[in-house]
Parts: C-alpha cells; structure tokens; sequence
C-alpha cells in the first residue's frame, strides 16, 4: 500500500471493523449503514492507494508480499460487501473485518522489497494473483466455519445467546464453507503450480527449499483433503469446519513464514 | 385546551373491573356521541381492549372531562363511577403524548411487543373518525402514534422472537435448516400441541406431513386433518431416515425414539440434520441422541428455555424501543408548540400591520408633494420597525411553547395586544 494513502484505508478500515462490532452486540441500523459506509470509503480509499502504488512501481503491486496481501485484502472487502448485499448476511462483516484489519495492518508496516530482476516475468504475476484470490477465498471459509461452529454449539447446548440470534441456519454456514472451498481451491492448487514450475525455471528446482513454500503446500494438502472428503465421504458440519480452521491455519503460517524467514519470497 | 388521556390497564385494574368496561362498537358508538353531545371534549376517541379503557381527549378540564366519559361508560356498563375512579389514571400534554406512542407501539401491553394492540388503536381511531369526534389535536397524535408503532417494529427486534413453546420450536427449525421449504415432518403421536407445531410448520412451507400413531386410526384422522400420510408404528424408523424435522407428543411412559435406532437412521443421511422436538412428557426422544452430530433435540423445557431467552431479547428490545418513543416524543412536542402559538403569532403580525398601515397612509396624506422615493422610504422605515419590535415577542412564544408552557404567554400576548378572544 502507498505510504501517504495508508492511514485513510486502515483507519476506514478499522472504524467499519468496531461498527461492526458494535452492530454485532447491539443491533441498530444506523449502525450497521455507518459500518457499510465506512467500509466502503476505506475501500474505496484503498483502491486509489492500489493505483497509486501500481503507477509508482510500473508493475502490478503484487510484486512483494506485503503488496500481494493489500490486494487479497481489496478483494476480501469487495466480496465481503457483495455477499452481505445478496445474501442479506449483516453479520459476515462483524468475522470478516478483524482479519482485513490484522492484514492491512501487517501489509502497511512491512517494508515491500522490489521484485528481484530474475523473477520478473507475467507468469509471476498470474501466480501471485491467483494465489491471492484463493487466500480471499479460504478467508471466508474460515469465517463461515467459525460462524457454524458458534451456533452449532448454541443449538446443542440449548442456551440461545447473542450468536443463536444473529448468526443464520446451519445449513446456510455449511454451505457457504464448502463453496468457498470449492472456489478457493483451483485457485490455490494453480497459484502453487505455477509457483512450482517458475522455481524450476529461476532456479533449476521445483521443490527448492523455501518456507512459503513449504508451508502453503501443507495448506493445500489439507484443503485438498477436506474437499475430497466432502466430496467422496460426505463431510459435512463440524469436521468439515475444524479441516477449515486448521487449513487456514496453515495458510497464516504460509504469509507469516514469507513475511519473517528468509526464503525466495520475502525480505 | 389540553390533550389527556384518562383510564385502567392490566398494570393498574384487575380483569374483574376491566371486563366490567369493556365496551364494543356499536355501544362505543352511541358513548362517543352522548360524550359529545356535553360539548366538555370536542375531540374524543375511545380505545376498549380486554386489556385496556382508555378516554384520550381534548379539553379545557381535563378533570371534569374525565368524569363525565367515565360516568358515561359507567352509566353504559351500570357501574358506580366512584368504584372505577379511584384506579383511573391521567396523562395530560407531554404524559399523554407519550402515552399514546406506547401503547400503539405495545411498550405498555401485557405481552409487550404483541401485534394485535396496533390494529385495535387504529380501529379505535377509525371509529372516532367515523363519529365525527376526531379534530385536528387528536388526529395529529394518533398518525404519529401509528408512524412510531411502525418504526418501533421494523427498528427493534421487540415482536420478532417466538413467545409461544410451538413458535420457538419453528424458529429453532429455522436456525438449522435454510429455510423450511419442502422439508419432510414426522408426527409421532397425535397430541394437539405436535398438531399446532405441525400446522405452524406447514405454514411455512414443510412438506410432506407423515403422522404415525400407535393407533392406527388415529394416526390416519391426523394425517387426512394435516393432508399428510399416515405411518404404521412399526415403520417409524423408516419414516426417520426421510424426514428433517419430528414432532413427538405420545403419552407414552418410555421413550419410543430410542438413541439407537436414531444412530443407525443418520448413519444413512450423509449430514442431513435431523430435528426432534419432543413436547411430550414423559419425553419420547431418548436424551442420549443429543450425543448424536447432526442432531437436534429439544424438550418441552429445552423449547421453555428458548422462549424465556426470548422474552429477555424482547425486554433488551423494549429499552431501545423506549428511547425511540422518547426520541418521537421530543419531535412531537416541539412541532405541536408552535402549531399552538402560530395563531398567536399570526394575529400578533395582522394587529401590527393593521396599525402600520392605517400610520403611513395618514402621515403620506398629510404629505402630498412627497416623491415615490420618499414614500418608499417611509415604508421601508416602519416595516423595518415593526420587525424589530415583533422579533422577540414572537421567539418568546416560540420558545415557551417548545417548553410546554405557552398558555399564559400565549394570554398576555392577547391582552397586551388587544387581540380581542383567544380562539
């Protein structure tokens, strides 16, 4: 993200994550309109701060990581907004919005490092992007996994709480966990691919060692294995949403290896 | 002129005393006449529910005014007046706005948020209208009164938590399946209560209806009732494994839906939930199937348990509504101040003008040879003075009213003035 555009998306950011919040505990439209608002300023901010950035590099800003994770997090706001517009699912953005916020922050006080000349290349581009739009995709799966895992424990317990109020049927959050793996997946397992076959390339190697790698392949592994398991055995439910929560798990691991170690991806 | 609201409720008057009130419409009409006919209220409506006798009114005595439609309505109902007036209470101005916005928005009803106390306002009012007992005051607030019952529906959440044991159950089914429709319903038992849940999931698109019995007949005089299926007991576990939602209410001593048999139905039903809600007692569902996944079991003290919940969610609701109400209240008031002070003001501006007027054409005939500019000019000059001298009358009145206290301003003004009769 752009230096001097950076305070604007966050802070929108953060002031539609605490609406959201508050719309959460306390149902009040006007709320919930100042939290859509909010967000879409802050995305709105953040698309200028994208260009600008684009224009100043030369070069999509995928080029580095904390770049990369600024445009997962551009796409994550814009279909968070046009799922809760279609689906009317006012809470998502309360789950969603904490995340955007933890990555922007991290993708703003992350120095980006210029891609090195080797890389350079529109296949890199489309490996990075792709990879970026399964990540926004396996955001939502995590979401609507946690989303079911609360109110399948009200409903077991029998305790109506705020959750049992204001999250939607079962079946709707199992159903929105496994499209959203469903979609994030290609993207994911073609991100990987062309990851692979570039590093061949590069540096003579597809399975060179590197943590990024290394960890966004244990995350496509389980991925991999919750899809074929709701697929073939009819997975469902709360297995269905634990492979999520440890899927995503592993793709935090993925960005936290490229952003710290040392390794082809990052800094 | 005052606006009160005068009567009993479920808060203040036993059902003994308010069956006793209680008035219906062709009586109320002829009452809404007799009260007129005094010429104390010139503006009257009537509000008679089993929960409530309420006079809302407009009048220079309040007091008096009360009295005599209560006498009224005790003269109707052959009532001694004195034994109803000691429960009676008096909103006046402010109090009987707010009043009015309560019990329209069922903030004041016995089962608050409950829908039905809105239509009856509004045939209460209708009724009124109908009479010719409706003016301007009254016909002010109770548009505004519907206006806030509206919001107050669609802003809060304070009517839409299921208070009833078969509402909760259908809202549970709900919060499980996406949607109800074309989902299968098991009746297990022919009981009236599973027959309201069944009716109350129908009506929101369950199908079909299958009913099982262990009387055979019964089960069929259900099912043709339901237009649903009828079951033989002993295919109730296939019956299971096709259905979503089963509603038991035998009278039988043992469980009859054993934890077993429900393992072995979901084992074929790759995460199809299955819903039991269990209204009988003793209970038919063996509690063990809550160990089950994809199981959802609930009793008749689970579905109480929910509704309490609910109750509670109302009551966080009905503080949000009230502030609303407040909000409305505030609105209300201030708009009506200074309707009631615009006559004031209006007269205040025709007196004055009338005065400037007769002035300038006096002087301008003493002075034949003056220019249209010098005319122009005198014009300008006591225009401009009479503005000046007005402008804090007028915010005066203004102001006292927005404070609810314009009466005696409004009076002084007039006398001051000559203003001849206050309308």
């Amino acid at each position: 993200m752009h230096p001097s555009l950076i305070n604007p998306a966050v802070v929108g950011y953060i002031c539609a994550m605490g609406l959201a919040l508050a719309y959460l505990v306390q149902r009040h439209e006007l709320v919930h309109r100042l939290a859509v608002l909010a967000t879409l300023a802050a995305w709105a901010a953040h698309t200028v701060a994208l260009i600008v950035r684009a224009v100043e590099l030369g070069a999509p800003p995928l080029g580095s990581l904390p770049d990369a994770i600024s445009v997962a997090v551009w796409v994550i706001v814009l279909v968070e907004v046009m799922i809760e517009q279609r689906s009317g699912l006012r809470v998502l953005s309360a789950f969603v919005l904490p995340i955007v916020v933890l990555l922007s922050l991290k993708a703003t006080t992350s120095r980006p490092a210029n891609l090195a000349p080797v890389l350079a290349s529109a296949w890199i581009w489309i490996h990075i992007a792709l990879a970026m739009v399964g990540f926004a995709a396996f955001v939502f799966n995590f979401v609507g996994a946690i989303m079911y895992l609360l109110q399948e424990r009200q409903l077991k317990i029998k305790r109506p709480g705020a959750f049992y109020y204001r999250l939607p049927a079962l079946e709707t959050l199992d159903r929105l966990t496994f499209r959203t793996l469903a979609l994030g997946f290609p993207f994911l397992t073609v991100g990987l691919l062309l990851g692979a076959i570039w590093a061949r390339t590069a540096w003579g190697s597809a399975l060179a060692f590197d943590p990024l790698a290394f960890f966004s392949l244990v995350a496509w592994i389980i991925y991999a294995g919750n899809l074929a398991g709701r697929a073939a055995a009819g997975w469902h439910g709360r297995r269905a949403a634990y492979f999520a929560i440890v899927g995503f798990a592993a793709l935090v691991l993925t960005l936290g290896a490229g952003l710290f170690l040392p390794g082809r991806h990052g800094s | 002129m005052a606006l009160f609201v005068a009567g009993l409720s479920h808060k203040n008057a036993p059902v003994a005393l308010r069956e006793q009130l209680a008035v219906e419409d062709d009586k109320l009409r002829e009452l809404l006449g007799d009260i007129q006919r005094d010429g104390v209220l010139p503006e009257v409506v009537v509000l008679s529910t089993c929960n409530r006798v309420e006079v809302y009114g407009v009048a220079d005595a309040p007091a008096e005014a009360r009295a005599l439609a209560f006498r009224h309505l005790c003269r109707y109902r052959g009532l001694d007046f004195s034994a109803v007036e000691s429960v009676l209470y008096t909103h006046l101005d402010a109090e009987a706005v707010r009043h009015a916005f309560r019990v329209a928005a069922s903030l004041d009803s016995m089962m608050i948020g409950e829908p039905q106390i809105l239509g009856q306002v509004k045939d209460a009012f209708a009724l009124a209208q109908a009479c010719e007992t409706v003016g301007p005051q009254l016909h002010t607030l109770f548009s505004q009164a519907f206006g806030v019952a509206k919001r107050v529906r669609t802003e809060t959440e304070i009517a839409r938590h299921a208070v009833s044991v078969s509402f909760a159950a259908v809202e549970l089914a709900k919060k499980i399946f996406a949607g109800l429709a074309r989902r299968a319903v098991l009746l297990v038992g022919a009981g009236k209560m599973s027959e309201l849940a069944a009716k109350h999931l129908v009506e929101q698109g369950a199908f079909p209806v299958y009913v099982t019995n262990r009387t055979w007949a019964r089960a069929q005089d259900l099912a043709r009732a339901l237009s649903g299926t009828a079951v033989r007991w002993e295919d109730m576990e296939t019956a299971l494994a096709g259905v979503d939602i089963v509603v038991t209410s035998t009278g039988a001593p043992e469980p009859v839906v054993k934890t077993a048999a429900v393992a072995r139905v979901m084992h074929g039903r790759r995460g199809r939930p299955l819903f039991f809600i269990d209204i009988a007692v003793p209970r038919d569902v063996e509690p063990g199937v809550d160990g089950l996944q994809d199981v959802y079991r609930y009793d008749i003290d689970d579905l109480k348990q929910v509704v309490d919940a609910n109750l509670r969610e109302r009551a966080r609701e009905a503080q949000r509504a009230e502030t609303l109400v407040e909000r409305e209240v505030g609105k209300y008031l201030t708009r009506q101040g200074d309707v009631e002070v615009i006559p004031t003001i209006v007269s205040l501006r025709a007196r004055l003008e009338e005065i400037r007027l007769g002035e300038v054409t006096r002087t301008l005939s003493r002075l034949p040879d003056a220019t249209p500019e010098t005319r122009a000019a005198i014009d300008a000059l006591s225009t401009a003075m009479i503005n000046k001298i007005l402008h804090a009358p007028i915010s005066k009145l203004r102001e006292s009213s927005r404070a609810g206290a314009s009466r005696s301003w409004r009076e002084a003004v007039h006398e001051l003035f000559g203003l001849g009769r206050r309308s």
